[in-house]
């Protein structure tokens, strides 16, 4: 061993020991297995960085330069045909075998995608939301219909919901005598229920007044003698046969479902369709909140 | 085999940048391709909506308002589905936006409709209390440039081959031939619409911006 390569340990063997006595003033836990590992990177960086130097300065002193040159040469400067190093050449390999497995297999079924991560986001909400929600109270759902309600339905319908001066349907009353009017003499046909389109103009004049007087005053007292026309389908007490026909005498589960599924476009305005906007318990929390609306 | 190369500096140059852009070639490349392309089922605007495009521009509505709903529950939940950009195959220039003062309007056709567009654009607080959108009632005078429009449509077709069909062609005989489908288009909106000066101008065969607008917005879905 050459007296470079003895000074060069020695010098390793200094550092470490310096290193140790650091290590016992400050009571390191050595217990800790990261405290080991650390004082072992120490030691190697210790004994590789002034060994492997010594080692190179070593070669370059006693070296003679020997095999094969390259043809060419850059201003003088030539380049041995040396083997390739086998640690290198093993590397080399390794990073093409890498190199098909990424392509092949690695990129392509491991990549990121944000869309997954937006699926894995919706579906852990989605979970979450039912479980809470699979028998929601009546308060919950009121809550929950007067937030959707907020988000939802206030742009248009008003954050009371009393339809902002006639630009959308008044929540506070089940229709007025106008919308009854319009739709006795149009007909409607627009929510999908099971009894099918309602034709225009099955009372007029004075008999459809009447009607709509009635309806829209919440139907109460005696009902006019023609709305015997309208009780076949909505019922005599105007509740549509159980979700049969459109609810005329207050807000229930079926009309909110058909109106927020099909849109409607009436004597107002457009609404369009909420259909994928709009879960099942929320359209429920919608009906109980609009049932809380009216006066 | 290649120490030809260590001795031309620009051929060497040339390989080094082939192999080192080759990954994100074959990674960027194909990938972009397929985004680019119109998403299945995807129209051009129409003539009249090109001018209400124009409107948007015109009247800087980018400033507030983003046209790009991201990937996020938040998102979704608020505008609908996120965008893809096949649907921006058409776009040209797109208008993503970078500043959210409002919301984002990608999908506004899908919620909001011509009566809630005439109320909340001439007086927005009217049916939005505390908004601090501006009144945009000029547009209800202003007449849009549906004849513009139609050589935006002409030029798109002939310099990126948006699919407009043969009947754009960039002579006044085709725009004449045209116009009328135009109109009919502005007249089913304004039918939608209270404003007696919009149904008047409509009558004269004029389109005023708001109608123009309101085509725009209500096809963003």
């Amino acid at each position: 061993m050459s007296s470079l390569m003895i000074k060069a340990l020695a010098f390793a063997a200094a550092l470490i020991v310096a290193t140790l006595v650091v290590v016992k003033q400050m009571n390191v836990n050595l217990d800790d297995p990261i405290n080991q590992l650390t004082l072992l990177g120490a030691v190697a960086i210790a004994v590789l960085t002034f060994g492997v130097s010594a080692k190179y300065v070593n070669q370059m002193k006693t070296d003679k330069a020997g095999g094969e040159l390259a043809e060419e040469n850059w201003d003088g400067i030539g380049e041995y045909k040396n083997e390739l190093p086998g640690g290198w050449a093993y590397s080399f390999l390794g990073t093409l075998i890498w190199t098909v497995w990424y392509f092949l297999w690695g990129y392509p079924l491991n990549a990121y995608s944000q869309i997954g991560e937006y699926n894995e986001e919706v579906k852990a909400y989605q979970t979450k939301y039912e479980e809470k929600h699979t028998n929601p109270d009546d308060a919950t759902l009121l809550q929950m219909g007067k937030s959707i309600f907020l988000v939802q339905c206030a742009p248009c319908h008003g954050i009371t919901g009393d339809g902002m001066n006639g630009k959308a349907h008044d929540f506070t009353a089940r229709m007025s005598k106008e919308q009854v009017l319009d739709v006795i003499n149009n007909g409607q046909n627009q929510l999908g229920y099971p009894m099918g389109a309602m034709p225009g103009g099955m009372a007029t004049g004075a008999d459809a007044e009447a009607i709509a007087e009635y309806v829209a005053g919440g139907m109460k007292g005696e009902a006019p003698a023609m709305f015997a026309a309208c009780v076949a389908c909505h019922g005599a007490d105007g509740t549509g046969n159980n979700g049969m026909a459109p609810n005329i005498a207050g807000y229930d589960d079926a009309l909110i479902k058909n109106t927020l599924t099909n849109g409607k476009k009436g004597m107002i305005g457009k609404m369009p369709s909420f259909k994928t906007m709009i879960t099942p318990v929320q359209e429920k929390a919608l009906t109980v909140y609009l049932q809380s609306l009216v006066q | 085999m290649f120490h030809w190369l260590e001795k031309n500096p620009f051929f060497f140059s040339v390989g080094v940048f082939i192999v080192i852009a080759f990954a994100g070639l074959i990674e960027i490349v194909p990938n972009f391709a397929e985004a680019s392309r119109p998403v299945a089922g995807l129209k051009p605007y129409s003539v009249l909506e090109l001018a209400g495009k124009e409107v948007y521009k015109k009247d800087n509505c980018l400033s507030c308002h983003s046209q790009l709903i991201r990937p996020f529950k938040s998102e979704t939940d608020r505008y609908g589905q996120y965008s893809l950009s096949g649907e921006y195959a058409y776009d040209r220039p797109f208008l993503w936006g970078s500043k959210r003062t409002g919301p984002d309007l990608h999908r506004v056709g899908n919620y909001r409709t011509t009566d809630w567009h005439e109320n909340h654009m001439w007086e927005p607080t009217q049916v939005v209390p505390g908004s601090i959108m501006p009144a945009y009632k000029h547009q209800f005078t202003n007449i849009a440039d549906i004849e513009t429009a139609y050589a935006e449509a002409v030029t798109v077709k002939n310099v990126f081959g948006t699919p407009y069909g043969d009947e754009f062609q960039p002579s006044r005989e085709a725009w004449e031939a045209h116009k009328p489908k135009v109109l009919a288009e502005a007249k089913a909106i304004a039918a939608d619409m209270k404003d007696p000066g919009v149904k008047a101008a409509i009558e004269a065969d004029e389109v005023p911006e708001i109608v123009a607008l309101i085509a725009y917005m209500n096809r963003l879905k």
